[in-house]
């Protein structure tokens, strides 16, 4: 487990650094070596988070480290998607160090905090949580394609002669795939949502809270995306608008995530 | 040994016109050949021509100048020597080597890095092979030419980077929208370098052309050219709502599209991404157009500095591929003169054996020598030889490493001094 986990944190490095080469340099079998070693970065984890599963008997996302290493793999997860289809590799150069710095908290601090209680944890935990930070992954994707769009932006209209060399994706690419990214994410957040509610509702367990701070957080974020999603379509918010909006949602999830959690009470552990 | 020359002329030393004299097309090329080996005494000939440069190239055992090769240009396009020598440059062997090596890294290209030059390089010496006019010494040269090009191409980005305004409007728009498939291309007002941008965007995926001018029969002509629809010029802009790429040069004194209009028209294209290119002098479009969101704007200055950057890029890698042309071109002369080294030697052996061979047969007879004296003469005689030749054979031959050029002229002293005429080039026993 140990060896294991170093290895990860390794790769995941050397893929980081790989695809800042590539970025750089803009050569194409740095590009395929990393995608390689994310790949792989991403198996090894996979195998790190099943192997904590066995261990525990129970999936494990029922303490908030577990949850930033699930969110690290999902992050991943949809970023070789992207990777594959459109042979694109600039967005790697924000996720894989992120994914490194995620997991490298999520596997290195010791768990002293205590998880959810037991009585908690069954299959509706598993689908909330799983889907929920499924959707904060695509979420941060659309982040990463607004940064990159606003930077790419400001190069077109500044005339930057580094504009032609550079590896970044068009605005096309950076806005048709961020805004994809972000209805994927408004869907996985809708589902997590529901099965929040009818879970309380129905499980009996607890009662439902409609000022939980998290709960409040979590449809303010939601309700962001949900807007601009829409004035997209009516009045073609694209763009930089576009960009500003996954750029604001992402700061809303990291209020919902770890704002609420360092500094509001909640019935929610994370 | 051959020697190498080339006599040529290109767009660095000629305008067109003498280029378009000098010009030779496929059928002359083959019945210069003959020519060349007949008249002028050039057993090996490629000739290369392009429509910015004509160049031949020749081997002959004869050693002198490339002055024949000037007399058969002079005489075949019947054009005066004077002028001739005005407008072209000669090589001779390594010079000559290292030109064709620059031509065909296209190091030499009007536009440094252009890529159709290797396969002119190419064709010229199929041609030639096929017709039986290159021969050993050129086969090895543009062999090694096109791998050097080949070597350039794929160890720097000499070819790398827009160098036109046609390209550089390909690059940017790549770098706006996520594909050029399905993007219209409207074209505004006509001219040569709109329809050239136009025909660039088009190759590269464009798919609808729109055309508006003033005078609509132009407005037809021009899209017929590209299958595209000719629209009514309009105050209102409107036939620029479908337009993703706005190429403009009409000759209008004051600016066509102002903000407010285009601003409006944006709106009715729900904010879509359009890409406006101004490449009139006056400008067409209004400076303030490039402020609204998700309207980029890029003139003819700008996409000049596209250009004028990508050709500076160029530029420095052009410097790392004239080095390795340079180490190529030293390379190949050195290894094509470490071939008449051997057959120098032998030559030269074979002269001293002769003399002493007619010596002592005329000594034999007047001395009455016995048998036994003969021999020993003999014997003697054979030994001045080898110790004779011994020291110049043991330098000439550790001068076979010296790569500055120094062995070379040994060993034209060697021949010329000992007027050795039979040098054999044999180069296929040495290889």
């Amino acid at each position: 487990m140990e060896f294991l986990f170093l290895l990860t944190l390794l790769i995941y490095l050397a893929a980081s650094i790989l695809h800042a080469l590539f970025l750089t340099t803009g050569i194409s079998r740095i590009s395929e070596g990393a995608f390689w070693a994310t790949t792989m970065g991403f198996a090894l984890h996979t195998i790190l988070i099943a192997l904590r599963w066995i261990g525990q008997g129970r999936f494990p996302m029922a303490h908030w480290l577990d949850s930033i290493s699930f969110l690290a793999w999902a992050i991943i997860l949809i970023y070789l998607g992207i990777a594959y289809m459109t042979r694109m590799r600039a967005l790697g150069v924000f996720v894989v160090p992120a994914a490194f710095a995620a997991i490298l908290i999520a596997y290195a601090l010791p768990q002293d905090a205590p998880g959810l209680p037991a009585n908690l944890q069954n299959y509706w935990l598993l689908s909330h949580t799983t889907l929920i930070f499924l959707s904060y992954a695509a979420f941060i994707a659309a982040f990463g394609f607004g940064v990159m769009y606003l930077i790419e932006e400001k190069k077109i209209r500044r005339k930057a002669q580094t504009l032609i060399h550079d590896h970044f994706p068009s605005l096309g690419s950076s806005d048709e795939i961020g805004h994809r990214c972000m209805v994927v994410g408004v869907i996985l957040l809708t589902l997590g949502i529901i099965i929040g509610a009818v879970w309380t509702k129905y499980a009996r367990e607890l009662e439902w809270r409609w000022l939980d701070s998290k709960i409040i957080f979590t449809l303010a974020t939601w309700l962001i995306y949900v807007i601009q999603i829409g004035i997209r379509q009516a009045l073609g918010w694209r763009g930089r608008k576009a960009a500003y909006s996954a750029i604001i949602g992402f700061a809303a999830i990291l209020c919902t995530y770890a704002g609420v959690n360092l500094f509001l009470p909640s019935i929610h552990a994370f | 040994m051959n020697q190498i020359h080339s006599v040529g002329t290109s767009h660095h030393t000629a305008p067109l016109d003498f280029r378009e004299k000098l010009a030779f097309s496929q059928t002359q090329i083959l019945q210069a050949f003959p020519l060349l080996r007949e008249q002028y005494h050039f057993q090996e000939a490629v000739i290369l021509s392009t429509c910015n440069r004509v160049e031949v190239y020749a081997a002959s055992e004869v050693a002198g100048g490339g002055a024949p090769l000037l007399d058969f240009l002079s005489a075949y396009h019947h054009i005066d020597s004077q002028t001739l020598k005005k407008f072209t440059y000669a090589h001779q062997d390594e010079d000559a080597v290292r030109h064709l090596f620059d031509v065909s890294a296209s190091l030499d290209s009007m536009v440094v890095g252009e890529p159709q030059i290797l396969g002119q390089v190419k064709d010229a010496y199929d041609t030639a092979l096929a017709a039986g006019a290159s021969g050993q010494t050129l086969n090895r040269l543009f062999s090694k030419a096109i791998s050097v090009g080949k070597r350039v191409r794929t160890e720097t980005n000499i070819a790398s980077g827009a160098v036109s305004i046609g390209f550089a409007a390909v690059e940017l728009a790549k770098k706006i929208f996520q594909s050029l498939k399905n993007k219209t291309v409207a074209i505004v007002g006509a001219g040569e370098m709109s329809e050239l941008t136009a025909q660039h965007l088009v190759e590269n995926g464009a798919s609808k052309v729109i055309v508006a001018n003033r005078t609509f029969e132009r407005a037809v002509e021009i899209a017929e050219k590209f299958d595209g629809i000719p629209l009514p010029y309009d105050e209102s802009l409107s036939f620029l709502v479908d337009a993703d790429i706005v190429i403009s040069s009409t000759d209008a004194p004051h600016y066509l599209i102002q903000r407010k209009p285009l601003a409006e028209v944006m709106r009715k294209r729900k904010n879509r991404h359009m890409f406006l290119i101004d490449i009139a002098v006056p400008r067409d479009i209004d400076p303030e157009v490039g402020k609204i969101e998700n309207a980029f704007l890029y003139n003819i200055d700008d996409l000049d500095a596209v250009v004028a950057s990508n050709i500076k890029d160029r530029q420095r890698e052009a410097e790392i591929a004239g080095r390795i042309v340079e180490e190529e071109a030293i390379g190949f002369y050195s290894q094509l003169q470490l071939l008449k080294v051997t057959p120098t030697i032998k030559a030269l052996n074979r002269q001293f054996q002769g003399v002493v061979e007619r010596e002592l047969q005329a000594c034999i007879k007047k001395a009455e020598l016995s048998p036994e004296q003969r021999a020993h003469v003999q014997s003697m005689t054979q030994a001045i030889v080898k110790k004779l030749l011994h020291q110049p054979v043991k330098n000439l031959r550790q001068k076979t490493n010296d790569i500055d050029g120094g062995r070379v002229r040994y060993i034209q002293a060697l021949q010329e001094l000992f007027a050795l005429k039979d040098v054999e080039n044999r180069t296929e026993t040495e290889d």
